[in-house]
């Protein structure tokens, strides 16, 4: 390989203090619970829905988004169908994406949105809207808990998601839907 | 116990009623302090400023003339933090050691060598009590607002334990005040912001009687209120605690 | 050559009182927004030993963490690239996007790239390179380097935002409503991102056992920038690693909490494997950090995970603003990196502090930053950066202050010149810096030592 490649490597190794050690991973407890999740979701500009079933997912989404046109999703019927290979101009133009969430963390209201679940990898932040679909019995406390759940790995991509879009980048004036989705909801069922 | 006093440099030549009143209060607790009259500095003012090199006769000195004693009490927790920490460039002797184990804050040794965490007395005033971050940061004395909302330390309770005294309660409980040493000139422009910001936010919440536990800072404030022409009075802590037994 | 001094730029900043007074706010407003993050997390403390311990053992091995880093990446169909300096790094950049005859380039926020200071090589070199961050989009269309590591335009009002973006994005004339602004960025930079045909990012943590690279992020453009372009660079500094996936819980509780008092980012990506037909680069950049490595007085600040939360709490940046520190990287971890890429540039930076100490008190990852401005004051007094005069003078005051006599005279010989001086001599502010802001105290007639000595003439022991 390149010669920076061995002088980086050779200096590091010279200049390197002497061996400290590793702490093991750790896990403090904490709160799984939906409330505390919900109740974090809304402090960062998102929200919960609570689904009575499963099968209430479309009439719900409908409802929420009445005016969504162009809905991407493999969870419901879908108005637009997107996957891997979907043109960014076809992209562009996605008003809601319904996606399934793998598990929540209820100390931050993070969702984990695996490659696997989004269809198109930029459709979660392309879409103007993202609805995101969680089994309520997949919520761990915090995020040590989030990435044990994760021992092969995060994937050739994958996403915690908290909210939708914000900035606060002028005056630290906070403004939702920055280059993301403009609004998050989780439906949990 | 053998107990010094030290009287840092410019509390010696400008703030001599701070060593006094701090020679009385031992007294009262029954400790009569020795004042070894060869002692001159910590060196800090120097170290600070980048010269540590050249500082380090001066921490000989010091350790020299305080080498006997069991406790060097100093009314600065700057001196003291200064002693404890950056002491450490000398040879490490038995002398360097016991010095910069033995040197400490006046309220830390009223406190915690002493055992005495009420003082009787009165001082029916509004008093604003100002953190020195050596004092606070450094030798925690006081809870820092980056750990714990909790508003607590070893001169906040002996403060409030005073008959009528109201403490004022800051906007902000721990913002330095910008002396920093030779800061206060080097960068003249905002340190004076600093101290300004600081004297208003004791003034906005109706501090009469600011103290602390360290003259520097208060020398710092005090040249503020004085030149801003402000109803505020400035006395070292141990002056009000002097005072009122 | 001569260097303008960090006290002489941070003095024109305060002169607006009132725009002094609304930055400080402003950024005091977020380290409360810290403080209240911090104190809902019971085991907030022992988070940042942990943090600090995770990346004390990953710097103690650095070597064995590249090397595992680089054949995780390599088997995920990551090309890695490694650059000595700036320059290398800049010329990778480049050669990468000209392989694919590429001309657009979309950037999210990376402090590494602006240490390298690649935008204005890439722009040279005809491209078009467009900062996505909101912060940095406007700052970029100012032509201004960032003031802060997180909040690169904080030091920008709304009506400044409103006028650069009339000017450059047609809105309309005095718009000053954040809202409406950030709305009229989105649209302008979603324009942006669909044409994007090179996405660079910086890199928050690298994952040593996956090869992975994290990337954290608010609006969700680093996201939308990779997934839309067919290839993407990220540049990480060799400190971003950390050996674990499960480390990365310490880490994401910290970040956000320590930054802007968020429990966690909008968009914590992990990126691994390149999607199907598309390019993933990792360019791993040295640039004087195993240099820094080798100084033990100094290889801690390579921990930093730059949150910014230094800059927010420090009292002295706050009212000096970001550009008074003249380096990529501003504020008091700014102050203790810069020395070691150029000491005699950013000799004033170490004495930019009160020594307060409060920078260390919130840093995730505990780096002893005030204890490290003080050691890189020595470091810049012996290497005479300090003015001549001051440094004579600290000789003299070291003789003057081990000698009791001497002490004693020159205190007695200060007392007496201050009582006797006119006021307008003793705060003249041309030759008293003291006096610019401040009255000197009230000289008393005796010293302690003088008093003492009337007192006890047998002094007890």
């Amino acid at each position: 390989m390149s010669s920076s490649r061995e002088r980086i490597l050779a200096a590091a190794r010279a200049n390197k203090p002497a061996l400290m050690s590793l702490p093991p991973p750790s896990d403090f407890g904490g709160d799984a619970s939906l409330a505390r999740f919900s109740e974090v979701l809304a402090s960062i500009g998102g929200t919960v829905v609570r689904l009575a079933a499963r099968s209430e997912l479309a009439a719900t989404v409908q409802q929420l988004f009445p005016a969504a046109r162009l809905v991407a999703s493999a969870l419901l019927t879908p108005t637009l169908v997107v996957d891997q290979q979907t043109p960014t101009d076809v992209l562009a133009d996605v008003d809601l994406a319904v996606l399934a969430g793998e598990f929540g963390v209820a100390e931050n209201g993070a969702v984990w949105l695996p490659e696997a679940q989004m269809l198109h990898r930029a459709l979660p932040t392309v879409t103007q809207h993202l609805a995101l679909v969680l089994d309520q019995r997949q919520l761990v406390a915090t995020m040590h808990q989030a990435y044990a759940r994760l021992p092969a790995g995060p994937g050739g991509y994958g996403l915690f998601i908290a909210g939708p879009s914000k900035t606060a980048d002028i005056e630290q004036s906070l403004v939702i839907g920055a280059h993301g989705a403009r609004s998050l909801v989780v439906l949990v069922y | 116990m053998k107990v010094a006093l030290f009287v840092p440099c410019y509390v010696d030549q400008f703030y001599p009623q701070v060593g006094i009143a701090t020679l009385q209060l031992l007294g009262k607790l029954g400790i009569t302090a020795a004042y070894p009259p060869g002692q001159t500095c910590c060196g800090q003012p120097l170290a600070n400023s980048g010269c540590e090199r050249d500082a380090l006769p001066i921490y000989r000195h010091f350790v020299e003339t305080f080498q006997d004693y069991d406790a060097v009490v100093v009314p600065s927790g700057s001196c003291v933090y200064h002693v404890r920490k950056h002491f450490d460039k000398l040879e490490q002797t038995p002398a360097v050691q016991r010095v910069r184990a033995n040197t400490v804050d006046l309220i830390d040794f009223i406190v915690d060598k002493l055992g005495i965490t009420t003082l009787p007395g009165a001082y029916p005033h509004k008093v604003g009590l100002h953190l020195s971050c050596h004092g606070q940061r450094g030798l925690h004395q006081a809870n820092e607002s980056e750990v714990t909302p909790v508003r607590d330390g070893h001169l906040r309770r002996l403060l409030a334990g005073l008959d009528g005294i109201e403490l004022t309660e800051l906007d902000r409980n721990d913002e330095c005040c910008g002396f920093g040493g030779t800061f206060c000139v080097s960068e003249a422009a905002i340190s004076g912001r600093m101290g300004h910001d600081r004297v208003q936010d004791h003034l906005r919440n109706g501090t009469q009687v600011l103290t602390g536990g360290d003259m520097s800072c208060l020398m710092h404030l005090q040249g503020i209120v004085r030149r801003q022409k402000l109803p505020m009075k400035v006395l070292h802590a141990v002056e009000i605690l002097n005072g009122i037994s | 050559m001569s260097y303008r001094t960090h006290a002489s730029r941070a003095e024109a900043f305060v002169l607006d009182h009132e725009r002094t007074s609304w930055h400080d706010e402003t950024l005091w407003f977020v380290r409360q927004k810290r403080d209240k993050a911090v104190y809902a997390v019971p085991e907030f403390q022992e988070l940042r030993n942990l943090a600090s311990a995770i990346k004390d053992h990953t710097l103690s091995q650095l070597d064995f963490y590249l090397e595992q880093f680089e054949a995780a990446a390599l088997a995920n169909g990551v090309r890695v690239h490694w650059a000595a300096d700036a320059a290398e790094h800049n010329a990778i950049v480049l050669d990468i996007i000209r392989a694919r005859g590429a001309t657009r380039v979309v950037k999210s926020k990376s402090m590494l790239t602006e240490e390298c200071h690649l935008n204005p090589y890439l722009i040279e070199h005809g491209l078009e390179v467009i900062d996505t961050d909101l912060g940095e989009r406007i700052i970029q269309l100012r032509d201004e380097p960032p003031s802060h590591l997180v909040l690169p335009a904080i030091h920008l009002k709304k009506e400044d935002v409103g006028e650069t973006f009339f000017k450059h994005l047609g809105t309309a004339e005095g718009l000053t409503d954040p809202q409406q602004l950030t709305e009229a960025a989105r649209q302008h930079l979603r324009a942006k991102f669909l044409a994007g045909e090179v996405a660079l990012t910086g890199v928050n943590f690298a994952i040593a056992e996956t090869g992975s690279v994290v990337v954290c992020t608010n609006e969700g453009n680093a996201d939308l920038g990779v997934n839309l372009a067919p290839v993407h660079i990220a540049s990480m500094g060799i400190e971003k690693l950390i050996p674990r996936l499960q480390d990365l819980g310490v880490f994401t509780r910290l970040l956000a909490r320590s930054a802007t008092g968020q429990p966690v980012t909008t968009y914590t990506a992990h990126y691994t494997r390149p999607a199907e037909g598309r390019e993933m680069h990792v360019i791993i950049v040295d640039n004087g950090r195993t240099k820094q490595l080798g100084r033990p007085d100094f290889r801690a600040s390579l921990k930093c995970i730059r949150c910014g939360a230094c800059m927010n709490t420090c009292p002295v940046y706050r009212r000096s603003g970001g550009h008074s520190y003249d380096f990529t990287v501003p504020g008091p971890i700014g102050s203790i990196l810069s020395p070691n890429i150029d000491l005699k540039k950013h000799s004033t930076l170490p004495f930019a502090s009160t020594l307060c100490g409060s920078c260390t008190d919130v840093c995730p990852v505990k780096i002893d930053i005030h204890t490290q401005l003080y050691k890189w004051r020595q470091i810049v007094a012996e290497a005479n950066g300090l003015l001549v005069a001051k440094k004579l003078g600290m000789q003299f005051m070291g003789r003057l202050l081990a000698s009791p006599a001497a002490f004693k005279l020159s205190g007695q010989l200060a007392r007496r010149g201050l009582r006797l001086l006119p006021h307008a001599l003793s705060h003249n502010q041309a030759v008293n810096a003291w006096a610019i802001a401040r009255e000197l105290p009230e000289p008393p007639k005796q010293s302690f030592r003088d008093w003492y000595a009337q007192q006890a003439p047998t002094p007890s022991a």
